[in-house]
């Protein structure tokens, strides 16, 4: 039962005086299942935070109170030092956190500049109306500044590959001047090539230091490659926490391997008859 | 979103375009200009409205006159209206068929209003302002209780429909502002080069009815203006763009912040109170208020079917306001110029029902076209 320490090896709320973000005793449910018990989190300014976690382990519930389209049950949020407890989507942008959705909030039906500035549309002020040549003009520097080759910026997303799709949803996160951002899997639906990518898109980031990233990833050799630090979530709560330097693909391999064992374990337990 | 939409799918030799079809196996030429004319959202109903005019204006003496472009007029300019509304329900990907209900209910709050002396303008407004507030109703239904938009509609069709019957105790009236006056002038006529008086009969319709139906252009007025400032709307505004995003994504869309029920509302408020200008404009133009829900119940599937044939699909996400307008304009004509052949009363709805049945696949073809060819869209 030596496997049962981790359950146990919570990481407490952790402050230091550079952090952007801290999330304390968050929890979250949705009706009889818990998603987040007591979850502690922290992020510095500059830093590539990946986060890891089971499928269903609460990354993505995470995610969704940090940026405001959810609300926790009980838990509090500091951002910069200051109390944060976002009403919206909206809010949560207009203090500067914003986000990638895994399921990509992405509109098939609505051409590339005009995703990238979805709710941010540039207008013909003092008319009402959305100034599409200015909209196209910005989309196309910014996609080249940040290094994402699109062929033509007026054609539907519905026309592009899955990887396009996703630097695009990347892109129009970065070109938001948000200082947090969240990127929930990333790299899902992309080849190597459009993998890297992205990476060296979130590399070119952290170079800068203006922006401060929390990633969710699978994939351990990216986590070790992209991110500073890395925060593991098992069962709602997190279970590591540490720079990726002190850490190995092995590591964080046998936490996971352990975490299916002890929960093999219990669940033959709870199915094994009681006579 | 038209502007935006239909660069894409032009193939061939558009600026900037060329190298990246170069790459494409190039179709052969009668099918890329095919393609590209279906690859207007309209474009496939432009043409068809096109050929039966010219069918019927060969085919009959009397289509292509100046009298005719008038009896044409109310058949497709309430239809044009109905559908403008209609087609920004339809991009939800929701539908709303209390316009019926709204159509019926306008005129009879007017009616009533006037009798207790509020006048002419103030009843009318007030009429549409009760109308706007049933379409609130609907898209709160909609988008804070989830009640899928047929039933929640279906239900207000039928319940102000039996609220207008109530309220007119089932007998048509006269619309108040409507009355045809006549006055005896006394006109100057050289006979035999003598000059001679003679009285001669002039009716006169108030300024009112001439503005809201009455007048032979009234309606055409009406729908032109609102046709165009709609598709403004819908191409060149937030409000148009989120109506686009939210019938394309709806979960994306609020994840960007859309505010996704507050336009959902709006929309259904500018359907209703379309509806219920359109009542106004049909009561004040036949100068009856008809407490009949079976003319209501027939305009608003037939406006529905203009907006289908136009190109607005059902499932959202797609349409255009001028699409709805030319499809209204195909349903006129085709019912016109059916008449005007002497063609039985029962081949128009046969002949309608055949219309929406080919265009509504036409549509399906040309929404794989603007996809990339793949056939899979």
């Amino acid at each position: 039962m030596a496997d049962r320490v981790i359950e146990h090896d919570v990481v407490g709320p952790a402050s230091a005086p550079d952090d952007v973000l801290r999330v304390e005793h968050i929890a979250k449910g949705f009706g009889p299942v818990t998603a987040l018990r007591d979850l502690n989190l922290h992020l510095k300014k500059g830093e590539v935070l990946g986060l890891l976690g089971d499928n269903g382990a609460g990354k993505s519930t995470l995610i969704k109170i940090i940026s405001g389209f959810q609300k926790q049950d009980s838990g509090k949020m500091w951002l910069h030092g200051e109390p944060y407890q976002p009403k919206s989507v909206d809010d949560a942008r207009a203090k500067g956190i914003d986000t990638v959705y895994q399921d990509l909030a992405l509109i098939d039906e609505l051409s590339v500049y005009h995703n990238l500035y979805l709710r941010r549309e540039r207008l013909l002020r003092p008319l009402p109306l959305l100034d599409n040549r200015r909209m196209k003009r910005e989309a196309r520097t910014a996609l080249d500044e940040i290094g994402i080759n699109i062929p033509r910026i007026d054609v539907s997303v519905a026309r592009l590959s899955g990887g396009q799709r996703q630097a695009i949803a990347v892109a129009r996160t970065v070109n938001s001047e948000a200082d947090i951002i969240l990127l929930d899997e990333p790299l899902a639906a992309m080849g190597a090539k459009e993998g890297a990518q992205i990476l060296d898109l979130v590399a070119r980031l952290k170079a800068e230091g203006r922006v401060s990233i929390i990633m969710i990833l699978h994939n351990y050799v990216h986590v070790l490659e992209a991110c500073d630090r890395v925060s593991m979530i098992q069962d709602g709560v997190i279970a590591l926490d540490k720079p990726t330097a002190e850490t190995s693909v092995e590591e964080l391999t046998d936490i996971v391997v352990n975490e299916y064992r002890r929960a093999r374990e219990e669940t033959q337990k709870e199915t094994a008859p009681t006579a | 979103m038209a502007e935006v939409q239909q660069k894409p799918s032009a193939p061939g030799p558009q600026a900037g375009g060329g190298a990246a079809h170069a790459r494409h196996a190039t179709p052969s030429v009668p099918r890329r200009l095919l393609e590209r004319g279906l690859s207007l959202r309209e474009g496939s109903i432009i043409v068809v409205t096109i050929i039966v005019a010219i069918y019927f204006s060969a085919n009959t003496s009397t289509f292509f006159t100046g009298e005719n472009f008038k009896t044409l007029l109310p058949y497709f300019a309430p239809l044009a209206l109905l559908g403008a509304g209609e087609v920004f329900v339809m991009i939800l990907g929701e539908i709303d068929l209390s316009i019926g209900g709204m159509y019926m209910f306008a005129p009879i709050v007017f009616y009533k209003l006037d009798n207790a002396g509020l006048g002419l303008v103030a009843s009318a407004i007030i009429a549409l302002l009760i109308c706007m507030v049933v379409g609130a109703a609907n898209g709160a239904f909609v988008a804070f209780a989830g009640v899928s938009s047929f039933v929640a509609t279906l239900g207000m069709l039928f319940t102000f429909e039996g609220l207008s019957l109530l309220l007119a105790h089932g007998t048509p009236v006269a619309t108040p502002g409507a009355q045809v006056t006549q006055t005896e002038v006394k006109v100057h006529h050289v006979v035999n080069g003598h000059s001679i008086l003679l009285g001669e009969k002039v009716n006169h319709i108030g300024t009112f009815a001439k503005i809201f139906g009455g007048g032979v252009y009234s309606e055409l007025i009406w729908a032109v203006v609102i046709v165009v400032v709609l598709q403004a709307v819908l191409t060149f505004t937030r409000w148009g763009l989120y109506t686009v995003a939210i019938g394309s994504n709806k979960l994306g869309a609020a994840e960007a912040g859309v505010k996704v029920k507050l336009v959902t509302i709006r929309n259904f408020v500018l359907c209703a109170s379309l509806g219920g200008l359109v009542g106004l404009l049909e009561a004040v133009r036949s100068q009856t208020i008809q407490p009949d829900p079976s003319g209501p119940n027939e305009l608003l599937l037939i406006a529905i079917a203009g907006a289908v044939i136009g190109g607005t699909l059902l499932t959202g996400g797609s349409g255009t306001v001028i699409g709805a307008f030319i499809g209204a304009l195909f349903l006129g004509i085709l019912k016109d110029g059916l008449i005007l052949q002497g063609v039985n009363a029962n081949y128009l709805l046969f002949y309608t029902g055949l219309a929406i049945v080919i265009a509504m696949t036409a549509n399906v073809y040309v929404g794989r076209v603007r996809r990339g060819h793949t056939g899979s869209g």
